[in-house]
């Protein structure tokens, strides 16, 4: 629940920085991130990117776009790698989580950092690497796991692959991208699968101009051997409820 | 339909004081701006001119902020309007014009940097007039003349505004912290 495990700035730096995110916008800018370069050193950049993470840009969704821009401004290649590491980090806190009560908030959270690391990655042309996150491995376990789990991964997932639609690379056909969607049009056409996830699914194939019904069949879901074989990265671990933020 | 109050609620605003004199509200709302977590804000005054003072003076002080304010044009306060909406800017100074309670999502802070006159016109700066009511914070900054108009709007009102604490908990003003 708070920011201390990263070495964090004296209380007069980080007002100033909270001023500074408290008044980041389009016009302000340039003078913000000169403001910004000049007050940070790269000492406190892990500190920055758990605020930006935990505190802006995982309940901020409206301003997603300003920190993509604050960032590819600022332009520095070790604060995109702390963002990027401290997303994934949070991101699997609450993947890992207790979800038997229904969190609606926790739910919300991931689904604003799915967007996020999308605009961080595949909107940039760069990979979501299978250490770093299985994606489709995700949708295949919380798929086994039942309900409870299917309606944190399938908003997260479909977030997370709404960002191929900014990129040369990973927009359909990209494999990697098409394998997953494959899965989601599996799951899909699952009877009981709960409207609102049959819709994420829907809306994510409207984003990436696919049509549902011409997504190649697959079973890879209802093949239990392989769900035997997964790392286990939706399940929870140790009994942390807390999401991290 | 003239009169929208019994449409206004309170519930799920949290509302606190600061009481200070005139000359140090700017530094009040400077600590404002460092301690809390602003999605956008509207920062309220009771004049014409003391919105275009405030704006320009915080605007030099490094805040984004557009202003807003009986004496413009209606096409020019719904272009800023409009604007404010998208995210353009994060803070909103203005007058008494937005009466039908704020409806802008993004909105979680509120700012009386000048105490209204009556209670109806807190009703309509602070109330939320959407279904859920989703959550907010109100800070009013209380002279020593408003006193009396903070004790009557509070009894009228049927409500508690306290003074502001050290720390402010996330939990009341920020959605995804509940």
């Amino acid at each position: 629940a708070d920011l201390s495990d990263k070495k964090p700035p004296s209380q007069d730096l980080q007002d100033k920085v909270h001023f500074l995110f408290n008044n980041l916008s389009t016009s302000t800018l340039q003078q913000k991130v000169e403001e910004f370069t000049a007050l940070v050193g790269d000492e406190y950049y892990d500190w920055v990117a758990q605020y930006l993470v935990m505190k802006r840009t995982s309940i901020e969704p409206n301003y997603h776009p300003l920190y993509m821009n604050f960032l590819d401004t600022v332009n520095n290649y070790n604060l995109r790698k702390a963002v990027l590491k401290e997303t994934y980090r949070n991101i699997k806190v609450i993947l890992s989580s207790d979800k038997t009560s229904n969190n609606f908030s926790d739910r919300a959270i991931l689904k604003n950092l799915g967007r996020w690391l999308g605009m961080q990655t595949l909107a940039k042309n760069k990979p979501i690497l299978h250490i770093d996150l299985a994606m489709k491995d995700l949708v295949l376990e919380a798929y086994h796991r039942g309900q409870q789990d299917l309606l944190y991964v399938v908003p997260f997932v479909a977030k997370v692959l709404e960002a191929c639609a900014d990129s040369k690379v990973f927009k359909p056909p990209n494999p990697w991208v098409m394998a997953i969607m494959t899965v989601l049009g599996e799951l899909h056409a699952v009877h009981d699968l709960k409207l609102n996830l049959k819709f994420e699914v829907e809306v994510l194939c409207k984003h990436l101009s696919l049509e549902i019904s011409e997504l190649p069949p697959s079973n890879f879901l209802s093949d239990t051997e392989r769900a035997k074989k997964l790392c286990q990265l939706v399940s929870q671990k140790d009994k942390q409820s807390g999401t991290g933020t | 339909k003239i009169n929208l109050m019994d449409e206004l609620t309170l519930k799920g605003v949290t509302q606190y004081y600061a009481y200070l004199e005139e000359r140090q509200k700017v530094h009040c709302l400077n600590t404002l701006f460092s301690k809390l977590q602003i999605n956008q804000s509207i920062i309220f005054c009771n004049s014409v001119q003391r919105v275009e003072l405030l704006a320009k003076k915080i605007t030099q002080l490094g805040y984004s902020c557009f202003f807003m304010h009986s004496k413009m044009a209606q096409h020019h306060r719904n272009r800023v309007f409009h604007d404010f909406r998208n995210g353009e800017c994060r803070n909103l100074v203005c007058t008494d014009l937005l009466t039908r309670g704020i409806d802008i999502q993004a909105v979680n802070v509120v700012i009386n940097f000048d105490f209204p006159k009556t209670s109806e016109t807190y009703l309509h700066r602070i109330g939320r007039s959407g279904r859920f009511g989703h959550l907010g914070l109100a800070i009013n900054l209380i002279t020593h003349d408003d006193r009396f108009n903070l004790f009557s709007t509070e009894q009228q009102l049927k409500t508690e505004i306290k003074p502001v604490p050290k720390e402010i908990d996330k939990r009341l003003y920020v959605a995804e912290y509940q």
